[in-house]
């Protein structure tokens, strides 16, 4: 600790490159701190649980997934015989259907800005089911547990995730007309009754409507058509999500729908959650693998650079005060200490100050990282970026300090005072 | 004369630097002894190996061949980190430049060597003003080597050559850098030094004032002894 003012006044000794390399170091670990997030946040998506899992039940042999919607009861019970009490069932389900649509009913001027996209599902799953908002406390959930609540009363009621309702301009009670893409000539008149909460993040562009008043409406098209249903009526389920205790659950539930004659036209299939979508994201493989093992190193590689370029300037402008040390006494470890200490204390803070300024400013001000792969709209900044951003710059700092500080422990007395005399 | 009273003792000491393929002699088998309390000034052309003894006795390099004992202690056998333990409380070195760190002030740059001792931060503390108030500069303690003058500046490096209490004192042109009044007042406080803590001196010079304060003259020439007055 004795030592501390040596490293304080050496960091302060030229404040400009201190500033800079501190600058330096904090672009890269934001950068790096970006890409962690993502691929932290779709590692997590795709890690195989042991308990409380979920499975996503999918068409076989068809993508996208386009199953009947006669399914959605059968398959949310498991596959399980309705009289076979020891038949294995879900702890929880919920049944997904995608509306495309645009609030702008020129096709010309349908734009990104005015698109639509909401899950038919039962509104109430939106809690308990959806990845991430059923982890949320009933405190962080109350908006959405309140817009859920009022769809009851407002059956043609949306919840819209909040970024989504800006970029539409609007708020919260307005109504607004939707025109259906992938369901050609269905438009549906929705009155927004809520959004979701901020956090999770992923849900900012997404809407949900009640699975019960679409079925309402294709049969409304089918009542206005010569009773000749909607092309997609028979397509309407997505997928199916179950949430099973553990490993053993999903096999007999897996070996229970596979088995079932109720689903063969189309055939299902029944993978985990993780699994469903790790097998989504083969799409992007390239552009993933590209970001863990190209960009990461590349940046952490520039990073070490750029402190050991800027320590090694400070070592060579010193090399007669470490010889001076060493008259003193210093031993050479102590003058190579105080080195790594002065590129570690830069490297952390910066890490440190960048992660967390990512963290308020990604989090807090975007609502999270606009990077848009697979059905991942937006990607939060963990709070482990702290202690990440921490560690880099230390670790940068270390790599990068080491050899200027080795140089400044092996300075030789006798031939530093050699040159100055 | 008894070993417990010399404070140096260099015996036949080689020293030899290689340049490229070339070896270079620069000390040969010089012998030298500097009683306690003795103020020896060392003098003699450049590349006479002046300064190479002085580092020798100061334990900053290594003979060749030969031995150095300072204070009965054989330092020419001592390991680099001995060596820099040993420094720390035998030695105190005074450099022409001053060579203070410029980001510290006076007191920071006294009290560096005794950051390395067992001390409190009060008995550093303590120990750092009496070495200041001993060269005179006790009203600048919190001005930086840029704020202080060339004569000021050498008195600080005095003050962090005394702070430890070491029983000897090398000085390579202590006063190179200074006018005459400055290194007249750097002579008085050296032979000060000698007369009240009875330290033990060694200078190197060029300058026939400053060597005629000394007790001893020894003039060096091409490595070797040439006279000692």
């Amino acid at each position: 600790m004795k030592y501390l003012f040596l490293v304080f006044e050496n960091i302060r000794r030229n404040l400009i490159r201190t500033i800079l390399t501190g600058l330096g170091t904090m672009v890269m670990v934001l950068v790096v701190t970006l890409v962690f997030t993502v691929l932290t946040s779709l590692d997590k998506s795709t890690t195989e649980k042991q308990k409380n899992l979920k499975a996503i039940v999918t068409e076989k042999w068809q993508i996208p997934s386009m199953m009947p919607y006669s399914y959605a009861q059968a398959l949310s019970e498991g596959g399980a015989d309705p009289g076979d009490p020891d038949a294995a069932r879900p702890d929880d389900s919920m049944s997904w259907g995608f509306f495309v649509g645009s609030t702008e009913e020129n096709p010309a001027k349908r734009s990104f800005e005015n698109l639509f996209f909401a899950f038919i599902m039962e509104p109430e799953k939106a809690r308990t089911m959806l990845d991430e908002v059923d982890a949320l406390s009933d405190e962080e959930a109350l908006p959405l547990t309140a817009a859920i609540q009022k769809m009851k009363d407002v059956p043609n009621g949306v919840i819209i995730g909040q970024e989504r309702l800006d970029k539409m301009k609007k708020r919260v009670g307005d109504r607004i007309t939707v025109f259906g893409r992938n369901y050609r000539d269905m438009n549906l008149e929705l009155e927004i009754v809520g959004t979701f909460p901020k956090e999770p993040a992923r849900y900012a562009d997404s809407s949900v409507i009640s699975r019960d008043y679409f079925n309402r409406q294709l049969d409304a098209y089918q009542r206005s058509h010569n009773n000749q249903p909607h092309p997609m009526a028979e397509k309407t389920l997505g997928l199916v999500w179950l949430r099973l205790s553990d490993r053993k659950a999903f096999n007999k539930v897996s070996e229970q729908i596979l088995k079932s004659p109720s689903f063969t036209s189309p055939a299902v299939k029944i993978e985990t959650s993780s699994t469903g979508i790790g097998a989504f994201l083969e799409a992007w493989r390239d552009i993933i693998w590209a970001m863990r093992w190209l960009m990461t190193p590349a940046c952490m590689l520039v990073l070490s650079l750029v402190i050991s370029n800027a320590i090694s300037i400070s070592v060579r402008e010193r090399q007669l005060e470490f010889a001076v040390m060493k008259v003193l006494g210093f031993h050479p470890n102590q003058i190579l200490l105080l080195v790594l200490i002065e590129a570690l204390l830069v490297g952390v803070l910066s890490g440190l100050l960048s992660a967390a300024l990512t963290y308020g400013l990604v989090n807090g001000i975007w609502g999270g990282l606009p990077f848009r792969i697979a059905f991942f709209p937006k990607f939060a900044v963990p709070i482990d970026a702290l202690w990440w951003g921490a560690a880099m710059g230390a670790a940068t700092a270390f790599v990068g300090s080491f050899y200027p500080a080795w140089q400044a422990r092996s300075v030789k007395v006798s031939d530093v005072f050699a040159r100055v005399t | 004369m008894t070993d417990s009273a010399k404070c140096v003792d260099v015996r036949n000491v080689h020293k030899s630097f290689r340049r490229g393929s070339e070896v270079v002699d620069v000390l040969n088998g010089l012998n030298l002894t500097v009683n306690e309390g003795e103020f020896v000034g060392l003098m003699g052309p450049s590349g006479s190996g002046k300064t190479t003894l002085l580092n020798l006795i100061a334990g900053l390099d290594r003979p060749t061949e030969g031995e150095v004992f300072v204070r009965g202690e054989m330092i020419s056998s001592m390991t680099e980190s001995q060596l820099a333990s040993w420094r720390t409380r035998s030695i105190g070195f005074v450099f022409q430049f001053y060579n203070l760190l410029p980001v510290l002030t006076a007191f920071r740059n006294v009290e560096l060597p005794l950051l390395l001792l067992p001390l409190s931060a009060a008995e550093r503390k303590k120990q750092v003003l009496t070495a200041l108030d001993i060269v005179g500069l006790s009203e600048r303690l919190h001005h930086r080597p840029g704020q202080l003058s060339g004569g000021q500046q050498q008195r600080v490096g005095i003050a962090r050559a005394i702070v430890t209490d070491p029983s000897l004192i090398v000085a390579d042109e202590p006063t190179g850098a200074l006018d005459s009044k400055s290194a007249d007042e750097i002579l008085d406080l050296l032979g000060e030094l000698r007369k009240s803590l009875h330290k033990t001196i060694i200078i190197v010079t060029h300058d026939p004032r400053a060597a005629a304060r000394a007790d001893r003259e020894i003039h060096l020439d091409k490595g070797q002894l040439v006279t000692a007055q």
